[in-house]
């Protein structure tokens, strides 16, 4: 044979070949691509979510009353779906297509979380009667349709067992939780239902209040509630913000000003009340629940838990090696983030998994991925938004991802981070390195420095923040004279952070930090505020405690 | 005299035919293979960054030792583009129905290296900062060499593998 032959023969061979590896290099390729554009966009989407949550809600004066936050959550969502839709290419899908893709968001809060999710609208708990004035054809949903919604909020709970406890523990975010249950036995078993702080620490002398031998005291907060107006004297009470004018007492509700007919102590006290609380509380759990471990705790079903939290003292005050309970690798707080883990990873995997029961127009096998430990670290630790997307067809395989974005600028939680120090001109982190010992700052939520809009009489819609002091260079811009709290010497701990600077004389820190932090955790609104009661043979008692608890600020003046 | 010059034609279109041709879609492919690589090393990194707000020496190592398993040398740039409410702030006060500006100011790749140089620093980053990077190929890869020994297209700015990703920083960097 020719050679001119042979390499004819060589080149109809090699082309075939070299032209299908080529083009299913570049399909994987594209696959690939794909993927990773869509992780971003992904992202991207659950970002505008969050965004669209945290506008709404540092904008309503109501957003922390239940079902306002729902409608501020459902409206996230839209922005979640709308985002989906503009950044996928897939204008002109409306949501109800594109549901059929996310099998669940989650919305974790500050002591429970919802989840965003199908369901059957099931009427079959309801009588014949009742269910025949519910078939008007006209109906938005019927009996068996499937709605996709938001579920039930699940609160971060756990139920432990142990000689004559038998007790529902609710943990939150920060170090408050509520306990409901039983205590006790026989004559005198007890029914209670208690919620607060825990906390280390503290000492309390009569009208004297100390935190890690600082000493709290009252204080007179400014701040402004429309725009071109000077600041006004306020007091914080559930959430509600009260500032003083000459006149009497106001409250701003959505930009209507409201005058109330209570008459508040100028001296905001929140934060030694808090101190003061914190300690009676804590001092009521560590004699009554005290001995609780790890293996103490049971499923809803009354089945033991015992290998998953192992078997440390969950309560565990003035812990070994100088550890508090407030300190971010306190068992307690090693506890509670695994109770918050465990209710998330539970609740989620049951409604993904569920989705392929609801799901008919995809063929998608939906399963719950598996999340890394330094994501469940984000989740478990600030107020977040999880989204999933899967069975997107991209090439080569079906797209399945997942995407959590966290936040700490909202109503729900008063972290360690929230706290900003104010001079005069500018905030500060208190980890700014820059700080100095002689000036007295004020500690602020990080909240205050956000804008938000008015409309005044005439519809115009107006701008201000309730602070003025612009964010400093150092800490708040650009972080350099931040302090790493990675650093071994703090270990993560603020707590830490600030105690050293204590002992370097910087007392004024400590003493902002403590205080605000005190005042903006006791002031913010929690719907267990005023359910401190009791049963006592067999009737629901209230006691007034907790009533005098939450408004011992203020003199009812008729 | 006439079959042996068609003989030496034939021979040296062999070569080509059998060797360089080959040659040249092996090393495309593999140019392919490093763009994804590098393609997707430079999302997951940016979205690292921008979704925990930290960047830090090992961060940056990581990705580089990663694009750099091509087997190409890259020349990688990264720019953040700091977000300054203040001025906005300072508009809103004077005259309360405007918004005001944002001002964003940049930093480039060598301050950035510079201050996250010691190991353990982490570069705090906040949210609504725009964290981006580009990568390049500085070398001449064999693909390339092959093309340009063919058909020139060789000059000073040519490059094959190159990526970019940017987007939005969603997390404060001092968060847990």
């Amino acid at each position: 044979m020719k050679i001119q032959n042979l390499a004819v023969i060589f080149v109809i061979i090699i082309l075939p070949i070299s032209l299908t590896l080529s083009s299913y290099t570049k399909s994987q390729n594209q696959t690939l691509h794909l993927q990773t554009a869509y992780d971003s966009k992904l992202d991207n989407a659950t970002y505008d979510a969050l965004k669209a949550f945290q506008l709404n809600t540092t904008n309503s004066s109501t957003s922390d009353i239940a079902n306002s936050k729902l409608r501020d959550i459902e409206a996230s969502v839209n922005t979640f779906f709308n985002s989906i839709a503009s950044n996928f290419n897939m204008v002109g899908y409306n949501q109800s297509v594109l549901k059929t893709y996310v099998p669940a968001l989650v919305y974790t809060m500050y002591d429970g979380f919802y989840i965003y999710s199908p369901y059957n609208n099931d009427l079959s708990s309801l009588t014949n009667e009742e269910k025949d004035k519910l078939k008007d054809p006209k109906a938005t949903f019927h009996d068996g349709d499937r709605i996709t919604g938001l579920k039930p909020y699940i609160h971060y709970s756990c139920r432990y067992k142990k000689n004559d406890i038998d007790v529902v523990i609710t943990y939150s975010l920060d170090n408050y939780i509520t306990v409901q249950g039983y205590i006790g036995s026989g004559m005198n078993k007890e029914y209670v239902v208690k919620s607060g702080y825990l906390l280390d620490n503290i000492e309390v002398n009569g009208g004297i209040v100390e935190y890690r031998n600082i000493l709290i005291e009252g204080e007179t907060l400014k701040q402004r509630f429309k725009p071109d107006e000077e600041e006004y004297v306020y007091v914080k009470v559930n959430g509600i913000k009260y500032y003083k004018k000459n006149d009497g007492w106001y409250s701003n509700l959505n930009g209507e000003e409201i005058k109330t007919d209570m008459e508040y102590k100028e001296q905001n006290e929140a934060a030694k009340q808090y101190y003061k609380e914190a300690k009676e509380f804590s001092d009521w759990v560590s004699s009554n629940l005290g001995d609780l471990t790890g293996n103490d705790a049971y499923d809803e079903n009354g089945d033991s838990l015992n290998s998953r939290f192992g078997s440390d003292k969950i309560f565990d005050f003035n812990g070994g090696n100088n550890k508090s309970i407030e300190d971010p690798n306190s068992d307690f707080n090693q506890h509670r983030l695994e109770v918050i883990r465990y209710t998330i990873e539970k609740n989620l995997s049951i409604a993904i998994a569920n989705y392929n029961n609801y799901s008919s127009s995809t063929t998608t096998n939906f399963q719950m991925p598996k999340l890394k430990e330094d994501e469940w670290t984000k989740i478990i630790n600030n107020v977040s938004i999880i989204s999933f997307l899967q069975g997107l067809s991209i090439g080569g395989k079906v797209y399945n991802g997942y995407s959590i974005i966290t936040n700490t600028k909202n109503d729900e939680v008063v972290s360690d981070e929230s706290i900003y120090l104010i001079n005069n001109t500018e905030y500060y982190k208190p980890t700014d390195s820059t700080l100095d010992n002689l000036t007295s700052y004020i500690g602020v939520l990080n909240k205050d420095f956000e804008r938000r809009t008015f409309t005044d009489d005439t519809g115009i819609t107006k701008y201000f923040f309730p602070k003025n002091q612009l964010g400093s260079y150092s800490s708040i811009v650009n972080q350099f004279e931040d302090s790493d709290l990675e650093n071994v010497q703090y270990n993560n701990n603020l707590y830490s952070y600030i105690d050293d600077k204590v002992t370097k004389r910087y007392i004024n820190i400590a003493k902002a930090y403590y205080t605000a932090l005190g005042r903006e955790r006791y002031s913010m609104y929690k719907t267990n505020t005023n359910t401190d009661r009791k049963v006592e043979s067999g009737k629901r008692v209230y006691e007034d405690e907790g009533l005098k608890a939450a408004y011992n600020q203020q003199n009812i003046k008729k | 005299m006439g079959d042996s010059v068609i003989t030496v034609v034939a021979i040296v279109l062999a070569a080509i035919l059998m060797f360089a041709f080959p040659l040249m879609t092996m090393t495309d492919r593999t140019d392919d293979v490093s763009q994804l690589t590098v393609d997707t090393a430079t999302t997951e990194f940016v979205d690292d960054v921008r979704t925990t707000g930290k960047l830090t020496m090992e961060k940056y190592g990581k990705f580089v030792e990663n694009i750099s398993s091509t087997g190409n040398t890259y020349d990688v740039e990264m720019e953040l583009k700091v977000l300054d409410e203040n001025p906005g702030k300072k508009t809103t006060q004077a005259q309360s129905t405007k918004i005001g500006e944002n001002v964003y100011y940049s930093w480039y790749t060598s301050q950035i290296l510079d201050a996250i140089q010691d190991k353990g620093t982490v570069l705090a980053l906040k949210e609504g900062d725009i964290f981006s990077t580009s990568v390049k190929n500085t070398n001449n890869t064999m693909g390339q060499q092959l093309k340009n020994f063919f058909y020139s297209v060789s000059g000073n700015d040519t490059y094959t593998i190159a990526a970019e990703h940017a987007g939005i920083v969603t997390a404060n960097g001092t968060g847990k």
